[in-house]
């Protein structure tokens, strides 16, 4: 049961289009998982639809079909030529996933967006926070969010941390908890700036988040910049 | 209680004629239909969202969609209008993008259609009230007091977030949200009427 999720305002903008990407990323790969919000979303896009049916209609340019259409036209004249082109050597089938033995179980059952992510982004170069956390910064076309993986270990804790941008954190595989509560599978966090946590995944399994990070967390702890998952990204 | 057949039905079967048949006729009617209002949704009185020369670029961009994606229309799932709008909304998505693009950007073959994704659901449970909503959400949008469908009319036509909305208008971004969320929570009691 998913307990958390993005506000109206969010789902709003992210069916207007006016969401920033990295975010996007994130309120999607929850509406994946949750279908309360995917009905909101088709209500929101409804709005869409019925502003542009009401809109002030515009005279287009006169040769705007004719153009459209020499485009379609191009088009298929290009498909035809390839497909009459010199015929390919047939290759070999190749196995779909040649490393599927060594694929890791944890990214097995992903929202589709996420598990685009992952391909997109192979080989995931993990790097050890600490004993419970491991990270995995992805790379997402963008550069206004710190999108990243993070996996936390059975019962693992992780140090105390604030933010000092807007993080929000959704939960793919396992769960973990806080002082707050508990976050299971689909579930959307927003963390404010200040917002000071300690979050503990579940003994039972693995926990992994997708984080989408506006600004460097910095950990607030004694030593705690010894466990800064973006130490990188620490001002100087 | 008998439905009255409206006149957007008419333009969801256009559309399942041009993704069956690749039927060019209907889809010159869906073009002299949606390609005006497609522009007058960025460019118009009201709206300056675009200059004319690109809200022409991106009827072009919509209609190619439109054509290409016209097969995987449902007419159980959307109405023609909300399909063409979020086909409109990924394609605007798309040319920001690729006008704002900055070269620090990290490269990431992400695409805008995996992120609004509109692939139909998995799940068949969510079926059950996939009804003719639009039509109630247009009856409510006009409905609304002027000051909520103005800041709705600037979040989707204009693409604005809240915050600009706040910034533009002088308002603090607290009002921007509860009005948006008022205006919602009256098109949603027209919904479910």
């Amino acid at each position: 049961m998913i307990r958390h999720h993005p506000d109206q305002n969010m789902l709003l903008e992210y069916a207007a289009g006016s969401l920033p990407w990295g975010m996007s990323l994130a309120v999607s790969s929850h509406l994946q998982l949750c279908p309360q919000c995917r009905q909101q979303h088709e209500d929101l896009n409804d709005i869409g639809g019925a502003l542009l049916n009401e809109s002030e209609p515009q005279i287009v340019e006169t040769d705007a079909f004719a153009k459209l259409m020499g485009r379609l036209d191009q088009e298929q004249h290009q498909a035809q030529d390839e497909d009459t082109g010199p015929t390919e050597v047939e290759e070999p089938p190749v196995p779909t996933q040649p490393k599927k033995a060594g694929a890791d179980p944890i990214l097995a059952n992903l929202p589709k967006v996420v598990g685009k992510l992952v391909s997109s982004n192979r080989p995931l170069k993990w790097k050890r926070v600490s004993s419970a956390l491991r990270t995995s910064r992805l790379a997402t076309g963008q550069d206004r969010y710190e999108v990243a993986f993070q996996r936390i270990c059975r019962g693992g804790r992780v140090a105390e941390h604030d933010h000092r941008g807007r993080e929000v954190t959704v939960v793919l595989v396992g769960s973990f908890s806080d002082a707050d509560g508990v976050y299971c599978r689909g579930d959307f966090l927003l963390r404010e700036p200040g917002d000071v946590h300690r979050p503990i995944a579940t003994q039972d399994q693995e926990c992994l988040c997708l984080s989408v990070l506006e600004a460097p967390v910095k950990v607030t702890g004694p030593l705690g910049w010894l466990v800064n998952p973006f130490l990188s990204f620490r001002p100087n | 209680m008998e439905v009255p057949k409206n006149r957007d039905d008419d333009w969801s079967l256009l559309l399942v004629r041009v993704g069956k048949d690749q039927d060019k006729r209907a889809f010159e009617q869906l073009f002299r239909h949606f390609a005006p209002l497609i522009k007058g949704f960025h460019y118009s009185r009201n709206t300056q969202a675009f200059c004319a020369e690109a809200a022409d670029e991106l009827v072009q961009e919509v209609m190619i969609r439109v054509w290409r994606k016209a097969p995987s229309f449902d007419p159980s799932r959307a109405s023609a209008n909300t399909w063409v709008y979020t086909i409109m909304r990924n394609c605007r998505i798309d040319m920001l993008r690729r006008n704002n693009r900055r070269q620090d950007s990290d490269s990431g073959d992400i695409d805008v259609d995996d992120i609004w994704d509109d692939t139909p659901d998995t799940q068949p449970l969510l079926f059950l009230q996939r009804k003719r909503g639009e039509e109630a959400v247009a009856k409510g949008l006009a409905s609304l007091p002027p000051e909520q469908s103005h800041v709705l009319e600037k979040a989707y036509m204009e693409g604005k977030s809240h915050s600009e909305i706040s910034a533009e208008l002088g308002l603090p971004l607290g009002t921007v949200k509860s009005r948006v969320r008022l205006a919602l929570k009256k098109l949603q009691a027209s919904l479910s009427n």
